[in-house]
């Protein structure tokens, strides 16, 4: 009603106008009537009506709304104030543009990893399904536990089995085959994801049982590029590892998996099977208005049919099954991270408050004459307080604005760099997009802080003591008793909040130094390593594909500058299987085994390859095949954890007891101990390890394996390996007749990857800390040079009366370490306990580490005497004369 | 002959009243009623006039239209609502408990 009034007072107006108009034409004919001359009368009715534009104007203004008015002349007025001082103004909105641009990027990961649901439909009644157990619950399953799963409709309305992408499939056909990612799943899989079809269907339940056929989905991606986004491709064939596949559909791009799919397969599970190799993931859509508690008693029960059907080995008393929200199952363990870090934004966050409210309270105070002058002039204190206020909401604003662009330009740049291992954020951080919650979140903290740093000047600025401002002589009086108090405690303070930011940035710096400093155990140096996908028919059987890995290995040799070369089912690392064993002979006790280690199947160079030394007994050897008496190399770990007083060359072990009939196999002769790997990253202990030939596993593993995850390909040359790598893949694809390598990386970046989260941590903080320990310096200078300043009479006094130079100086820096001092000890105590918190992100430090709490401090201290130098250097340059004189 | 100033806050009742007995006014119709009604004594000043008339559309005591004169000029004519009547009654009690206060203390004891 009243935004009516004020929007359409201008046409308004233009009615009162005319109408005014006919009002004195009416009185003109009065007057003329009246006998007048036509002018005499035009000019006795202006007269009789006074000003016609001061009666608009009257009304104009009740017509405004007068709130509206008033922040308006308030921001004019806000407006030209900090472009009278566009040095205060600029560092104001420097300093805030820092503050909210590290909170802007640090929420925009926040938003994208923890706060962004699933893109799928009712992303809430998604489940995953998982292993529980003494050790916490996991992921994966085996056809026995989808089939128990499946059966559970009470709970359950749809669940669905799929896989990684794990070994990728050979598009075969044309003249280069193509390793594409092809995701193996259950026929349930689209629905339960609601993925949305943009040509043809999805799979059937009869072609996705054993004898279902060949049948593919394709993604939208690759439709688009082989196919042109043809339709008429549906019904066609596509070939993949030489065989013909139905092309039976096509999903929209709108549909986003975690490993992005380039195809899909149906997994044509033999649901009667007891093979209990866990290789694929499950998850589960919960029925409308099932709670967890109902679906974890109904796995209960699902637990002990599984091992009433399967034996009590199959599942230990100990351990069942459970759900977890399949958003919390893809967020793992990056929330506590992420919260951390929002934390040490918020620090930084109160380090910029402290400072512009230290900017700005030096401000008011020069302004004291100007504030007391209105105030004389009859302004109110809220009118003060208002105007302030605008003043610092307009800085506020326009440094969000800024930080805005600063903060998500920055995060992008640095997840595009360093995308950190943090799920959900897409390629190189694409998925960390603009939207209204960040810029609400931005909104949101720019005016708190607009209110936070400019009320306590404001409030101070506004009770003058009228007489005796207006009373001083000029704007140089001494600073009020509580404004300086107020800029000390400011200062302080900021001063605590840094080092406890640069104490976490210490502590992370020396974690990363630290893993940097672990030997992995394995050469990373001039190391490549390549993906082939054994996937097909060929490869279902131990002799073909050791035959691949002999001819490759031979041909990779001849090329020039290459110095070994090895091949294994999995690469250290980057993640691997573990399987169960026994020690022949040995009594077991209570445990169904006596044991549990990695398992890697590799070929005879592997060790030379990746330069794992060979500690007692052989090697591998070429001869160690299918044909050779069965052999098992054990690493350092094993033999310690496993054989603490015995010597493991002298026993024999069966991998794989109870495993199902894929891992049936007789036992193995330890011959060899080599040196440990950090295999599950350099901030963890080596796990045990065992080896056993390529050569000499069951085929149906082999076949499993084939399935479920490449054969890697590691060569180690003299020059840098990248510059060889088309001579090597050609080298490889002619020993395997035509097979493509793909995922070609170097040792030194997987490296880089597994530290890559405390490598984007430590980045993070630095650069928080970094900005602390500048915005602290700026804090410190300006309040001392402001001190010393105001002090310039009383420092020329003390000159004049013979104080020495170097006095002077010394009494300037004396006060401002004190400041320094102060905050310096908060901020240990701070940090003290703060820490702790930093617990999970630290490897080979405490938390309490004595060099960075004695480090810190001293830097800390460093900075803010060389930022104090400047303004106690100008107190000895005060003229005594000159600084009389003024008086 | 002297002139008086209407006595502050009695404008928009002399509006209201004017209206009501005159049905449909334009404002110097308006000025000119409530002079010759005062035989003269009120002098309506006519650039507080149109001010008052705004407020009195905004709070939806009169409507306004536009219209054309016998003299077939233009002008704005304007017409009491219900509410207006409503209030020139308010306002005719509050007039007069004043008048009679006010006469109460001038009146010789």
């Amino acid at each position: 009603m009243s935004f009516r009034r004020f929007t359409n007072r201008t046409s308004k107006d233009q009615d009162l106008a005319e109408e005014i108009d006919s009002h004195l034409a009416h009185s003109q004919d009065a007057h003329a009537a009246r006998g007048l001359s036509s002018e005499e009368a035009r000019r006795q009715a202006y007269v009789r009506f006074g000003n016609p534009r001061s009666t608009r104007e009257h009304v104009w203004r009740y017509r405004s709304l007068p709130w509206l008015e008033d922040l308006w002349r308030d921001l004019r007025f806000a407006l030209r104030g900090l472009s009278k001082t566009p040095g205060f103004t600029i560092i104001a909105i420097l300093v805030i543009a820092v503050g909210i641009g590290v909170n802007t990027a640090v929420f925009s990961v926040i938003n994208a990893v923890l706060l962004k649901l699933l893109t799928y439909p009712d992303p809430q009644s998604l489940v995953q399904m998982r292993n529980t157990g003494p050790q916490g619950s996991f992921p994966g399953a085996n056809i026995p536990k989808f089939n128990i799963w499946h059966q559970q409709t009470s709970v359950f309305q749809q669940v669905a089995a799929y896989d990684f992408g794990g070994a990728g499939l050979n598009i075969t056909g044309g003249d280069h085959p193509e390793q594409v990612q092809g995701i193996h799943v259950s026929a349930d899989y689209f629905s339960l994801f609601g993925a949305p079809i943009v040509a043809g269907r999805t799979f059937t339940s009869a072609e996705d049982s054993p004898h279902g056929g060949h049948v593919t989905v394709l993604s939208y991606g690759l439709w688009k590029s082989r196919y042109g986004a043809d339709p008429k491709v549906v019904g066609t064939t596509i070939q993949l590892d030489g065989q013909p596949y139905l092309i039976v559909g096509v999903i929209d791009r709108r549909f986003v998996t975690d490993t992005p799919a380039d195809l899909w397969v149906p997994f044509q599970f033999d649901m009667n099977s007891q093979d209990m190799a866990h290789y694929f993931t499950v998850s589960a859509r919960l029925k409308p208005g099932v709670t967890l508690p109902q679906v974890n008693a109904q796995l209960r029960l699902a637990a002990d049919e599984y091992r009433r059907i399967y034996g009590k080995d199959s599942l230990p008393a100990n351990s069942g099954f459970g759900v977890a929200s399949l958003q919390e199952a893809t967020i793992g363990d990056t929330r506590f991270p992420l919260l951390v870090l929002l934390g040490a934004v918020g620090f930084v966050l109160l380090i910029a408050c402290a400072n512009v409210a230290n900017l700005l309270l030096a401000r008011a105070s020069s302004r004291k004459r100007e504030f007391a002058t209105r105030a004389a002039l009859g302004a109110g204190r809220s009118q003060i307080i208002r105007q302030l206020l605008t003043e610092s909401l307009t800085l506020s604003l326009v440094g969000g604005a800024l930080g805005l662009i600063l903060g998500f330009a920055g995060v992008r740049f640095l997840l595009s760099i360093n995308p950190g291992n943090i799920p959900r954020i897409g390629e190189d951080g694409s998925a960390v997009t603009l939207d209204i919650n960040i810029l609400l979140f931005t909104l949101g903290i720019s005016l708190l802080t607009g209110i936070f740093f400019g009320l306590l000047p404001a409030i101070s600025a506004s009770q003058p003591n009228l007489a005796a401002t207006l009373n001083e002589n000029g704007s140089r009086s001494g600073i009020g008793f509580r404004s300086g108090k107020l800029r000390s405690a400011l200062v302080i303070g900021e001063m605590a909040l840094t080092l406890v930011l640069v104490i976490g940035a210490a502590l992370l710096i020396r974690t990363f130094l630290k893993l940097q400093a672990v030997d992995t155990g394995f050469a990373t140096h001039n190391v490549i390593s390549m993906a082939m996908s054994m996937s097909g028919d060929r490869f279902q059987k131990t002799a073909p594909v050791a035959l691949v890995v002999r001819d490759g290995t031979d041909r990779a040799l001849a090329v020039p500058g290459v110095v070994d070369v090895g091949v294994s089912n999995c690469l250290p690392m980057a993640g691997g299987f573990g399987m169960s064993f026994d020690v022949v002979g040995r009594p077991k006790g209570n445990s169904p085994f006596a044991g549990g280690a990695g398992f890697y199947s590799i070929s005879w160079r592997y060790f030379n390859a990746l330069k794992i030394p060979l500690l007692r007994g052989r090697s591998f050897t070429e001869q160690d095949n299918g044909a050779a008496p069965n052999v098992v190399i054990i690493n350092q770990a094993m033999a310690r954890q496993y054989w603490p007083k015995g010597d493991p060359l002298k026993d024999r072990i069966q991998i794989g007891p109870g495993a199902g009939p894929a891992f049936a196999e007789g036992p193995r002769q330890v011959v060899g101990i080599v040196g440990d790997t950090h295999d599950g990253g350099p901030n963890r202990d080596p796990f045990p390890m065992m080896y056993i030939p390529l050569a000499q596993m069951p085929d149906l593993e082999t076949a499993l394996n084939s399935r479920v995850a490449p054969l890697w390909w590691i060569i180690r040359s003299q020059v840098d390996p990248r510059t060889l790598s088309s001579s090597i893949t050609a080298a490889l694809r002619d020993a395997s007749g035509g097979l493509p390598v793909a995922h070609i990386r170097t040792m030194d970046e997987i490296e880089a990857r597994n530290t890559a989260r405390q490598r984007f941590n430590m980045l993070l903080l630095t650069i928080f800390g970094f900005a602390g320990l500048l915005m602290a310096a700026i804090g410190v200078y300006g309040v001392m040079s402001y001190s010393v300043q105001q002090r310039t009479q009383e420092l020329g006094v003390r000159m004049a009366l013979g104080a020495q130079a170097s006095s002077l100086r010394n009494m300037v820096i004396r006060q401002g370490m004190a400041l320094t001092l102060i905050g310096v000890l908060i901020g240990t105590g701070g940090a003290f306990w703060l820490t702790r918190f930093l617990a999970s992100f630290l490897f080979g430090v405490k938390t309490l580490d004595p060099i960075a709490f004695i480090v810190t401090p001293l830097l800390l201290a460093a900075v803010a005497l060389s930022s104090i130098w400047i303004p106690a250097k100008r107190a000895t340059r005060v003229d005594p004369m000159t600084a009389l004189r003024l008086e | 002959m002297s002139r008086d100033e209407i006595p502050p806050g009695t404008l928009y009742l002399l509006i209201l009243k004017t209206l009501a007995v005159r049905k449909k006014l334009h404002g110097y119709e308006i000025a000119e009623f409530i002079e010759q009604q005062s035989e003269d004594v009120l002098q309506v000043e006519e650039g507080s006039l149109y001010p008052a008339l705004q407020r009195m559309l905004m709070k939806g005591w009169v409507v306004a239209e536009w219209g054309v004169t016998a003299g077939n000029r233009r002008a704005r004519y304007y017409t009491l609502t219900a509410d207006g009547k409503k209030q020139l009654a308010l306002e005719l009690s509050k007039f007069q408990r004043i008048m009679g206060a006010v006469t109460k203390v001038v009146q010789p004891a």
